[in-house]
């Protein structure tokens, strides 16, 4: 039974159930002003857009109250915007945020390759001679010489034979 | 030693490494998988347009996510006690080695026959003949015969150090005060690389270990000249 009564979903119909139920079972109080929100995923806020009518809104709400086929066009939509702030188009709008967020990301990439650049020129110490093209290739020669990861690795890759690379 | 760009492990040097590569490859393998199921995951729940906001348990998937990791680990846990009993088992060494950390730099004794020790520096990159490694040379080797048991014995002189060459799959920290023991086999003749592996001040950088796997005659060989030279 709880089951049934929990995918209802609706807290009134809670409430209602609970009712009959001893009364160890209590009532959750919330003190939080109603909100609106425009979400498209919760359709029905908690409370209409504009709260404060004017004189001109209470005689349109008024006209509400009667046969609806007697409202024109303008005033329905009038009427919809006193309970909505957007419409569902405009809530799926895109927007243009993806430019300002790449362009973030393009600057802050840009800056990280300036202090890179700034930090190899003023501040990294001069190359060890290891690093040489000579001193490179004698080493590369010193390891397929001594056969250095010979299985699968390095000097695997290396024909002996025909002393090329593979 | 690595080559440049390395991103794998060296090739194995013992078997115990052989084990541990094979044991990588699946561990690798199963991350992958979590890895590749959680990135779908992730791209269907963001890109989806369907919404359920009355979701409040769901009996079949708990039972699913539960019991799959629970599998998962188990089908890691059994190679990887497999290898940790395999390391462990009684091996029957034809040699002992003692390795002592000092600041900055290693020492070895081989002390079965007879009393042979000897420090091994690492060659500063000024003094390197072209094309040895810089910062992996050192003035001494660790020379050791191949395909043969190999017992050693780690400890310091003053601060922590940690003995590791990689390609034998060897890793023991040295404590001044205690003497670790774990032993390798040298599975084919080569030239082995490590470095220090626990933080010992200035030069913790700059004392590698060199491991020479050589055929016994070369090895007995060398120990006499060594012996000579002491």
């Amino acid at each position: 039974m709880m089951e049934w009564v929990v995918r209802g979903g609706d807290i009134c119909t809670l409430l209602n159930i609970f009712v009959s139920v001893p009364p160890e079972v209590s009532e959750s109080v919330d003190m939080s002003q109603p909100m609106y929100w425009d979400r498209v995923d919760i359709p029905l806020p908690d409370r209409p857009y504009k709260d404060v009518l004017t004189d001109a809104d209470k005689s349109l709400k008024q006209k509400e109250k009667g046969p609806w086929g007697q409202l024109t066009k303008e005033e329905k939509i009038a009427l919809y915007r006193l309970t909505f702030c957007k419409t569902y188009p405009e809530m799926k709008q895109q927007t243009a945020e993806w430019k300002t967020v790449m362009g973030g990301i393009f600057f802050f990439l840009g800056f990280t390759g300036l202090v890179i650049w700034w930090q190899s020129v003023y501040v990294y110490p001069p190359r060890p001679r290891t690093f040489d093209d000579e001193w490179k290739s004698q080493q590369l020669k010193r390891m397929l010489d001594m056969r250095i990861n010979p299985i699968q690795g390095f000097s695997a890759k290396w024909d002996y034979e025909k002393g090329q690379w593979k | 030693m690595a080559h440049p760009s390395q991103l794998g492990f060296q090739d194995a040097a013992s078997p115990v490494m052989e084990e541990l590569l094979h044991f990588h490859d699946h561990a690798l393998m199963i991350v992958f998988l979590i890895s590749t199921l959680v990135l779908y995951i992730i791209v269907a729940m963001v890109t989806t347009k369907l919404t359920n906001k009355f979701i409040l348990d769901s009996q079949e998937i708990e039972i699913i996510w539960t019991l799959l990791p629970a599998i998962i680990l188990i089908l890691i846990a059994l190679p990887s006690l497999r290898i940790l009993y395999l390391m462990d088992e009684i091996n029957d060494p034809h040699l002992t080695i003692k390795a002592m950390g000092h600041r900055w730099y290693w020492s070895y004794e081989y002390t079965d026959y007879e009393d042979l020790g000897f420090d091994s520096y690492m060659i500063p990159t000024q003094d390197l003949a072209p094309g040895q490694f810089r910062l992996l040379e050192t003035d001494h080797r660790m020379v050791v015969p191949v395909e043969s048991p190999i017992r050693i014995l780690i400890s310091a002189e003053d601060v922590l150090h940690s003995w590791a060459v990689p390609s034998l799959g060897v890793k023991m920290d040295a404590v001044p005060g205690r003497l670790n023991q774990t032993a390798f086999i040298a599975s084919r003749p080569g030239v082995f690389y490590g470095q220090c592996s626990e933080i010992c001040g200035a030069n913790h950088s700059f004392m590698p270990i060199v491991v020479e796997a050589v055929p016994l005659e070369h090895f007995e060989n060398w120990s006499s000249l060594m012996l000579e030279d002491a």
